[in-house]
């Protein structure tokens, strides 16, 4: 990966938070949205917007990590219609050789997700995803300007939440 | 020893050597908490499952790199336009993004919950109203009693500084050196002022309460049916948008919100509604602002997604708000019962320095 040519307005640390974070970025909102196609797209318009801001360079891979989370909730919440466009276009290039009903099992599974995280409270929504994409208590409390002691209650109830929005929609449906 | 609490149960499963050893060991020997930590531990799995990471493949990061380079803000406009066309087009997706969040900053997010003044009954209303409307809103007190609503309207546009002078009386702000990105002559747009009257009804009231699973504080004497006006506006925006059409940067000016009663003091009213169950937060919160006197601020913050702090303009206290993914950020004052807001999809620095430099 070369190093962007020198440009003004462009952050001069923006290569190596990128080489850094990229992949963990495309993971928080692949487990949001469900689509590593979306979540790359999601990734990109959060670095652009890393590109353009003045966080310190320290604090870059919680707030990319928090951004993502919430411009992926974002598109769930405002943009659900593409966002099951894109994923059933992206099930259909992603899929592995396999059995059509398997397929469309996990399309299912994914769709019931994505609606039962659009739900939760926001909050609650992206603690869990962070936590699930490997971030520390520690690492959360920090990105989210949470105490340390109440990310293991928000993780709890997300998840209890999260649930009982599963089950509820299964046994409804 | 009292048990744990679930966050601490939560957190033995993942991080076990950041819970104390006291709680570790009263854990080990209590049934009461392994069946909290058994429970805990089938929802984390559950949830593990659910958001388990989506078969991807490999991330290929140069590609990537590309991708974004070639949408970073162009060194020279002038020279570059065909990447200034791509930067504009890349940039319509945040801008996007950015609007959704002004929706929840503004109220219309809250409308649908909440059911807000019919000023913020538009589903998807267009940033610049919603920005404009949120300089003349009035709380949601409708759960409360009766209100009738007078004044305002929506937003119109007006042909230039000196129209929206006209239309509300109000000094137009001049802005002074624009932030990197934004560019070009605004639009401006004007509101009426807007004003409610509004009857507290104890009936209406302990209907909300017992909606919200509580009984009805004590109701004062003299309170049942007595009146308030609210009163918010004239105010005024002028607006700066990129091509397509999203602001870019917002600097509106309104009337300081008021509020007059009659009979009961509208502070007994206030505080007494206040204390009510179920009273929806950012109805709490602007219902708090509406000091009397037209010096505080209305604005419906919510508290998970904006970071405030405080600043000083032109020597004045102000509240600077930051969109915590940092996708906006704005500044408000009120000097002299005029209220003063910068808004934009900027750095919180970037508004601040526009505000400074208002003439």
């Amino acid at each position: 990966m070369t190093s962007p040519p020198s440009r003004p307005g462009v952050r001069p640390d923006l290569a190596e938070v990128f080489r850094r974070n990229y992949p963990r970025v495309v993971g928080v909102a692949a487990r949001v949205l469900g689509s590593p196609d979306s979540a790359e797209d999601v990734a990109q318009e959060v670095f652009l917007a890393f590109g353009r801001s003045s966080v310190p360079t320290g604090e870059a891979g919680g707030w990319l990590s928090v951004a993502a989370a919430h411009t992926a909730l974002n598109l769930l919440r405002d943009g659900r219609r593409r966002a099951v466009r894109e994923e059933n276009a992206a099930t259909g290039t992603d899929a592995v050789a396999g059995d059509v009903a398997d397929d469309v099992v996990v399309r299912e599974e994914r769709t019931r997700v994505r609606a039962a995280l659009a739900r939760l409270p926001r909050r609650q929504a992206v603690v869990l995803v962070l936590r699930h994409s490997g971030l520390s208590y520690a690492e959360v409390a920090t990105a989210l300007d949470m105490s340390p002691g109440s990310i293991g209650t928000t993780v709890r109830r997300a998840e209890a939440a999260l649930r009982k929005e599963l089950n509820g929609h299964a046994s409804s449906g | 020893m009292r048990h744990p609490d679930e966050g601490v149960l939560r957190r033995l499963l993942d991080e076990p050597a950041g819970v104390a050893d006291a709680d570790r060991r009263h854990v080990a020997d209590c049934q009461v908490c392994l069946t909290g930590l058994a429970a805990a531990h089938a929802d984390a799995a559950a949830a593990g499952t659910a958001l388990r990471a989506v078969p991807a493949g490999d991330v290929d990061l140069a590609a990537a790199w590309r991708r974004l380079s070639a949408t970073l803000p162009a060194a020279d406009r002038e020279r570059a336009p065909a990447a200034a066309r791509r930067r504009g087009a890349r940039l319509r997706r945040p801008a996007i993004a950015t609007l959704a969040f002004l929706v929840v900053l503004t109220g219309a997010g809250v409308a649908a919950a909440n059911d807000w003044l019919p000023i913020f009954r538009t589903e998807r209303i267009a940033p610049v109203s919603v920005t404009t409307s949120d300089l003349v809103a009035l709380p949601d007190l409708t759960g409360y009693g009766d209100v009738e609503l007078t004044g305002a309207g929506e937003p119109q546009q007006v042909a230039d500084a000196a129209a929206a002078r006209e239309a509300t009386g109000l000094d137009v702000p001049q802005v002074g050196p624009l932030p990197r990105g934004v560019s070009g002559d605004p639009t401006y747009q004007v509101v009426g002022e807007l004003s409610g009257v509004f009857t507290f009804s104890a009936d209406k009231a302990a209907q909300a309460a017992a909606a919200a699973g509580e009984a009805l504080p004590p109701v004062p004497a003299g309170l049942d049916g007595s009146q308030v006006r609210l009163v918010a506006g004239p105010g005024l925006a002028a607006v700066w948008s990129q091509e397509g059409g999203m602001p870019t940067l917002v600097v509106g000016r309104a009337v300081a919100p008021r509020a007059f009663s009659s009979g009961v003091p509208f502070e007994t009213l206030r505080d007494y509604l206040l204390a009510l169950p179920g009273l929806p937060p950012n109805v709490a919160d602007q219902l708090r602002s509406f000091t009397g006197d037209g010096t505080t601020l209305p604005l419906p913050v919510p508290a998970d997604q904006v970071r405030t702090s405080s600043a000083d303009v032109g020597g004045r206290p102000a509240t600077v708000l930051e969109a915590r993914d940092r996708s906006f950020a704005g500044v408000v004052w009120v000097d002299d019962g005029v209220v003063t807001a910068v808004a934009g999809a900027l750095g919180a620095d970037e508004v601040l320095s526009v505000a400074r430099e208002l003439r």
